[in-house]
């Protein structure tokens, strides 16, 4: 059972099956079935390193060797996920990522992460002082190129 | 894919009150099968190739096996039993292991978080100690002496009461409950799990119940029945790994989990494997 | 009391219930054996809703058959506040995923009855069409979100709101996953938290709501 469908209490985070609960270490900290044991430290759930800056949560799979990269002058928008690969955002963009990773689509840029094959999640970041007509804009600009990186994948995949 | 000994076992198909000359077509771990009433009234299970399948009618449902089944379908002698209601839940398809659908119906301890205020609620959490046993005359998996306090152990039960449970496997896909029986306190109500394996990670699942209850409306038993399973599917559903471990190591079992526990060696026991992973991937 | 053919697992008849209980409203409950037993195809309830299908709502005389209508009907006899007040767009908003909710009901509902209930359907295209449906209102909520409003039709829940909220939630058991869309996300856990609200199956307590209970001294 994944994690993520599990509940918050304080700094804890319980599994909503049969509720045993994690610390920020990621060791069980109470398993409710035995209320009196204090549970074995072989019995914990994997952690990863993670850190926000300017608005955006980063996490790191192992441990990161460099902070993630700045972000001056943007501030989160939106999140959405595309039937599509890097590749096929970027040609949809019609350009490619920064060093930094992040996709430069005129009124908006993109932070993208790939999810699983042919699946990948889009960060959408706006100008710091877009007001909320311009935000709006954006994320509907969002949507238009989603759509643009779809069609490009399946045709890519149909090949 | 090699099904093994679960072959020659019994699995359910169909409940027989809904069966008509049409038939339903299904699976049977991989194999197409038609379940049908023929001119007789009687239930026909024919494989892809027109053979018929040996076929059983016993507790609401047809019965069938696609090999040489060695034993005769498990005994439910409450079915018997005069005063009881049978009720025919409905069969509900979830995408898990046939085994995992197995497994989550013997466990207690999710009551609390899963069938919050009905089977189970915070801080009612611990599961006492209980007796499991494999019994080697019948075959069967048995846990007995288990008890949990249960806010509305059953349609018919008005507030909480500490419930008594017994569990069964009786069969690989097949596992019956007697629980108490709340207008009847001399008697264990029936509930049961049988499971029809479509293939190792979808399985279409036929709760029945046999019950001492004179007051609730079939309906209303029913879906007090559907409601419970209903919030075990999206459980079931997100298990990982899709398919259930025999060997030791990958999950954490504690002193809760001991039906479960030794289900899983029993199904190791006997190369029940369709719908299990036996190495740690 | 209204009384409300109802049916535990069909997200549509929980739409009602679910508004009754954030409003007060007691009603009377007919359990209609949908499945396995179909009773809403049978004659008694085809002669109240030819259409074969629940809920279906009684109160004296008036008899409704679609979920949206007794949506407005409950707030408007009990909570008039979850109706659209007088501003023209909010009043549009909530005709909008009104007339909406349909969409999610013939897409998500569908691929729900297919993957649980074994009823036929072309389930690639139900899929589909769930996930465009599902695309749109997380841009719907992205949009309220810019102009300061938490629900889908002002800054407080409205009657679109409970339209929507119980496909979109059961989406998974159709399997279409939910983790794509953190704005959906966030309404949900925020209706989920309304004071009043109830579940259905397949939708869990969100047991953060409340500080761990603890066993009162003496108690087993
Ligand atoms: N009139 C629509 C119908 C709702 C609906 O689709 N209800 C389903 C149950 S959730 C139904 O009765 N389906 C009929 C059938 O599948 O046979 C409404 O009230 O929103
Ligand atoms: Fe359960």
């Amino acid at each position: 059972m994944s994690l993520s469908h599990g509940f918050v209490r304080g700094e804890t985070l319980s599994c909503i099956y049969h509720g045993w609960s994690y610390g920020q270490a990621g060791n069980c900290l109470r398993i409710p079935a035995h209320p009196g044991l204090t549970p074995p430290d072989a019995i914990r759930t994997v952690t990863h390193p993670v850190t926000e800056a300017d608005g955006v949560v980063w996490v790191a799979v192992d441990e990161p060797t460099a902070a993630p990269p700045g972000l001056a002058g943007l501030v989160p928008l939106r999140s959405l996920t595309a039937f599509a690969d890097i590749a096929a955002i970027e040609a949809a963009a019609g350009v490619k990522a920064t060093a930094d990773g992040l996709v430069n689509a005129g009124d908006i840029r993109l932070l993208l992460s790939s999810t699983r094959d042919g699946e990948t999640l889009i960060h959408v970041l706006v100008s710091a002082d877009a007001g909320p007509a311009a935000r709006i804009a954006a994320a509907r600009i969002a949507e238009g190129l989603r759509r643009k990186a779809e069609d490009i994948y399946k045709k890519g995949a149909a090949r | 894919m090699i099904v093994g000994p679960m072959l020659d076992e019994w699995y359910p198909v169909g409940i027989f009150g809904q069966l008509d000359e049409a038939g339903r077509k299904t699976m049977l771990m991989g194999e197409p099968i038609v379940v049908a009433r023929n001119g007789n009234g009687d239930a026909r299970v024919t494989d892809s190739t027109g053979r018929s399948l040996p076929v059983r009618v016993r507790y609401g449902h047809v019965w069938t096996s696609l090999g040489d089944p060695q034993k005769e379908l498990f005994a439910i002698p409450e079915a018997d039993q005069p005063g009881r209601r049978f009720v025919d839940v409905g069969v509900v398809r979830v995408r898990c292991s046939p085994l995992r659908a197995v497994e989550n119906f013997l466990d207690i301890a999710h009551f609390p978080f899963v069938h919050t205020d009905i089977l189970g609620a915070e801080p009612h959490t611990e599961v006492q100690a209980y007796k499991v046993e494999i019994r080697e005359d019948v075959d069967e998996v048995w846990a007995t002496q288990v008890q949990f306090y249960q806010p509305q152990a059953a349609k018919s039960a008005s507030g909480g009461i500490t419930t008594q449970y017994m569990y069964r496997v009786a069969g690989p896909t097949s596992t019956v409950l007697y629980k108490t029986c709340p207008p009847k306190p001399s008697e264990w109500d029936v509930i049961t799990l049988f499971v029809q394996p479509l293939t190792e990670d979808l399985c279409d699942v036929w709760p029945w119940m046999a019950l001492f209850d004179d007051d609730t409306p079939m309906t209303d038993l029913i879906h007090f029945q559907q409601t419970i399973f209903l919030q075990d599917r999206s459980i079931l559903e997100n298990q990982v790994p899709r398919l259930l471990p025999l060997d030791p190591g990958m999950e954490m079992p504690t002193r809760a989990d001991l039906t479960s526990v030794a289900y899983r060696r029993w199904l190791k026991r006997h190369n029940f494997t369709y719908g299990a992973q036996l190495v740690a991937q | 009391m209204m009384k409300l053919y109802d049916y535990i697992l069909s997200p549509s008849c929980y739409k009602v219930r679910l508004m009754a209980a954030l409003t007060g409203v007691k009603l009377d409950l007919r359990a209609v054996d949908f499945h396995p037993g179909l009773e809403h195809r049978g004659p008694e309830l085809l002669a109240l809703n030819p259409a074969g299908s629940i809920p279906i709502l009684e109160d004296g005389d008036l008899l409704l058959t679609e979920s949206s209508a007794m949506l407005v009907y409950l707030a408007a006899k009990a909570a008039p506040d979850w109706l659209a007040g007088s501003d023209a767009q909010e009043a549009a908003r909530v005709q909008q995923w009104l007339s909406f909710s349909g969409r999610l009901t013939a897409s998500l509902g569908g691929a729900r009855l297919h993957e649980m209930l074994l009823r036929p359907g072309d389930i690639d295209a139900l899929r589909a069409s769930g996930i465009a449906a599902l695309r749109e209102l997380e841009l719907g909520l992205v949009e309220q979100a810019e102009r300061g409003q938490n629900f889908l039709a002002a800054n407080r829940p409205t009657v679109a709101d409970i339209a929507c909220f119980p496909y979109v939630a059961l989406a998974p058991d159709g399997g279409v996953p939910l983790d794509p869309y953190p704005a959906i996300r966030l309404w949900s856990r925020r209706l989920r938290s309304l004071p009043g609200f109830i579940e259905m199956p397949g939708i869990h307590r969100l047991h953060e709501l409340k500080p761990e209970p603890q066993l009162e001294t003496g108690e087993a």
